[in-house]
């Protein structure tokens, strides 16, 4: 049902708009096509790459800092090793606030020789402690005393543990965050415990991990245990709607189409961070410059395309169809006029010469037809003329008005008698037949008429079978073919002529034979009789022409002639 | 007195004509008649009208054929055309040969009196008479008469031919030329050409022709006339002439 309507549709639409709307439909699918490939293939390599590449990245700035922690650690045995220290962290009993510029110096020395380190804590198992410190720092000594807390730091027996603000031991007046480095001490000698180191490390550490692989498009930052974010970066909004959870890693991707970025969490081992990474996905990474301009060109090609072969559909097909259409559209006006565009030797030519001589061809045919038409009324309007017989009236008044003033009176009225019932018979209006014998009644009283005129230069003779009188045939068909005979064989002969007709019938035709024994016809006269060029048997060809409409046939006489002796015309109607 | 001539293929018109104008009133008289053109020129230079009444449609030369070639041998003769055609092509073709009339069938005897008036006067000014003897041509006899006569036995086919037209070809005035040939032949012009031709016809019957045909080659080709010719010059009705040659010659 849809797809008829559509077809309908398109079926009622101008050429002009088919193409352009097929142009449409081109370019849709082009660019589907182009968002498909995006979508399902290029993008989802894209993804994959950059998950994959996103997490590694991650990992080796994990490593990174794990290398920086270990490098402090290092550092840190070396502190260590110090007799100073040593001493300090032995003897039994030492002096509240007590001052030891030897240990305070080696702090001192280990905060310069390690980059980030702020503070730096050395704690005796008593609780005494002598710190080296570069900002403002509070120690919650209380947390020494909270077997939670320090249990962390024995069960790692002389390694580091790593806390955020050693687990909330110490804080920056500032508020800032800090790394701190915790371990054991022990005694090289006994083995015994004999304190607890703690350097802590500004947040440049972390921040300073991810700084060679910071790129455009791409973010870090940094979790506590607890999902707080530790370094402040007013870029990476996006990465705090990642959920930091106990898991070691997780990806998820954020951002509408086209604006795809992948955020990613990975817990970096030993320590309770979490550094967390934002990166964008951009064609560019993945597609070259080189591809990316030959597909634009490519694209850029087919709608150059596209418009060359618009144009040419325009110039060369639809416009001068259009044209074409515009100027055959004046016929419906009534104007047969023949197109004379300029139109180019294709087949648009054809189309408008084929139109143009069908024209020339209607129009000769209307030509024809009116000419046909005119002819017929002429013939009717001569037919017409003949029935009056004016000349024949005239001269017979004439030839009554002789009498009249010479002959008897019953001659007279004889004549009279005739010449209106002849007309009487002749002009009887209405059907345009009649019975065979009202028109041999006809011919008699012409007959009559015109021994008055000539005197006795012929005799009338009929022979008509009794039984056909009351056919119908064609009116007046007779009476010109007796003038005739009169006219053009017994009175250019100069002798006393006879003219007979005879009726018979047959078994298909009704005959009647008008012979006269006048001068007769040659062959060839014979035979130009009935051609078009022949002014001078008009009335004949009238008549036959007359009978052959009449009854819808072609062969409805016969003509017989001896030169000088006679001529015969047989009529053969249909019965 | 002038003298009028009508030619018409119907006798009873002629006869309506001769019946119902009263000619003696316009000083006229109707002095010959004759069926058709070809008649009227070879009996128009015994009669010597002054006015034709000649019918515009008649067989084997029709009324303007027959008015062309009268003016033009007749250059005083008054020619009136009757026609049963209320046609303007045949009206301009007339005026154009110099025809006096044009009137309508069927005939009217006011219209044909108003015109006889205007016609009378106009002869009555016409000079024409004096023209008669103007003309004359020192005549040797025997050599024209000779000629005149070869003249004929060419041409007796030629249906134009007539006193006239022969004083015209040879440069005679027609009147004396007429006296000029039968006081030296004995016989009339018209009756010399008749005979030529009803000779010819004779032989030509004899070879059992038919009339309309011998007609035409003997230069009369109204068989009517032809047949009324024959019989005065043969005392035969030419088909009992043919019947009889064939009964003779077997």
């Amino acid at each position: 049902m849809r797809w008829e309507c559509f077809k309908q549709w398109v079926s009622t639409r101008k050429l002009n708009q088919k193409v352009k709307y097929l142009f449409l439909v081109i370019i849709c699918i082009y660019l589907i096509v182009f968002l498909f490939m995006y979508t399902f293939v290029i993008r989802r390599n894209m993804f994959d790459y950059m998950m994959t590449s996103n997490m590694n990245t991650l990992v080796s700035i994990g490593s990174n800092l794990n290398g920086e922690f270990n490098n402090i650690s290092q550092m840190s045995q070396l502190l260590m090793g110090e007799p100073s220290v040593r001493n300090y962290l032995k003897s039994p009993k030492i002096e509240k606030d007590n001052y030891n510029p030897e240990v305070l110096g080696a702090l001192r020395n280990m905060m310069i020789n390690i980059q980030y380190v702020s503070s730096i804590y050395l704690i005796r198992t008593d609780g005494n402690y002598i710190d080296a410190s570069n900002s403002i720092t509070y120690f919650h000594t209380e947390y020494l005393s909270d077997s939670e807390w320090i249990k962390d730091i024995y069960l790692k027996s002389g390694g580091y543990i790593v806390r955020v603000n050693a687990g909330g031991a110490f804080e920056y007046f500032s508020g800032r965050p800090m790394i701190s480095m915790m371990r054991a001490v022990y005694d090289i000698d006994s083995q015994k415990r004999i304190g607890i180191l703690i350097i802590n490390l500004s947040e440049d550490i972390l921040n300073e991990s991810y700084q060679e692989v910071l790129d455009n498009g791409k973010h870090y930052a940094y979790y506590d245990e607890n999902g707080q974010m530790l370094s402040k970066n007013e870029q990476v909004d996006e990465i705090s709607r990642i959920n930091i959870t106990t898991q070691d890693y997780e990806q998820i991707s954020v951002g509408g189409f086209f604006k795809e970025k992948v955020v990613s969490y990975y817990h970096v081992p030993n320590t309770p961070l979490r550094i967390a990474g934002i990166e964008t996905l951009s064609l560019t990474k993945f597609v070259s410059k080189e591809i990316l301009l030959f597909i634009l060109f490519i694209i850029l090609l087919t709608f150059i395309s596209l418009s060359v072969l618009g144009f040419f559909i325009a110039h060369y097909i639809t416009a001068p169809i259009q044209r074409l259409a515009r100027s055959m559209s004046s016929v419906k006006n009534g104007w047969l006029q023949r197109v004379s565009l300029k139109t180019s030797k294709d087949e648009i030519g054809d189309l408008k010469d084929s139109y143009n001589n069908m024209l020339i061809e209607i129009n000769r045919l209307i030509d024809e037809l009116v000419e046909n038409e005119k002819q017929t009324h002429r013939a009717e309007f001569e037919i017409l003329q003949e029935q009056i017989k004016p000349h024949f009236l005239y001269n017979t008044l004439d030839t009554i008005a002789f009498l009249s003033l010479e002959r008897e009176k019953e001659e007279v009225y004889s004549a009279i008698e005739t010449l209106g019932s002849f007309y009487r018979k002749f002009l009887s209006k209405g059907s345009k037949q009649i019975t065979l014998e009202e028109e041999i009644e006809i011919v008699k009283d012409y007959c009559k008429l015109q021994k008055l005129r000539y005197g006795d230069i012929f005799e009338d003779l009929y022979e008509i079978d009794e039984s056909l009188k009351q056919i119908k045939i064609p009116k007046l068909i007779l009476q010109p073919l007796v003038e005739n005979s009169l006219y053009h064989g017994i009175r250019l002969k100069g002798e006393k002529g006879i003219i007979k007709i005879t009726a018979y019938a047959d078994e298909a035709n009704l005959h009647i034979v008008v012979y006269d024994s006048g001068i007769g016809m040659s062959k060839s006269k014979i035979e130009a009789l009935m051609t078009e060029s022949n002014t001078k048997s008009f009335g004949f060809k009238g008549i036959i022409k007359r009978i052959r409409y009449y009854y819808g046939m072609e062969d409805i006489f016969d003509i017989q002639s001896e030169e000088g002796i006679f001529t015969e015309i047989d009529l053969k109607l249909p019965l | 007195m002038y003298k009028v001539m009508i030619i018409d293929d119907e006798r009873a018109l002629r006869n309506l004509l001769k019946v119902a104008i009263k000619w003696k009133d316009f000083n006229l008289c109707v002095v010959g008649e004759a069926e058709s053109g070809i008649e009227a020129i070879n009996i128009i230079d015994d009669i010597q009208p002054d006015i034709i009444f000649v019918d515009i449609r008649m067989p084997f030369m029709d009324g303007i054929e027959f008015s062309k070639l009268a003016m033009k041998r007749y250059p005083n003769l008054k020619i009136i055309i009757l026609s049963a055609f209320s046609d303007f092509e045949y009206a301009r073709q007339c005026i154009g040969i110099g025809v006096c009339d044009y009137l309508l069938k069927p005939i009217v005897k006011s219209d044909i009196q108003k015109n006889l008036i205007k016609i009378v006067e106009q002869l009555d000014h016409d000079p024409r008479q004096t023209q008669n003897e103007i003309n004359k041509t020192i005549f040797n006899e025997n050599t024209n008469i000779q000629n005149i006569k070869k003249y004929i036995m060419e041409n007796y086919a030629n249906a134009n031919i007539n006193l006239t037209s022969i004083a015209q070809y040879f440069g005679f005035n027609p009147s004396y030329l007429s006296r000029m040939f039968k006081s030296e032949t004995g016989i009339s012009m018209i009756d010399y050409i008749t005979s030529i031709r009803m000779e010819k016809a004779m032989q030509y019957a004899a070879k059992g022709i038919l009339m309309y045909r011998t007609a035409k080659l003997v230069g009369i080709p109204d068989p009517n006339y032809f047949g009324k010719c024959f019989k005065k010059y043969t005392d035969y009705v030419y088909s009992d002439y043919i019947k009889q040659a064939k009964e003779n010659g077997i």
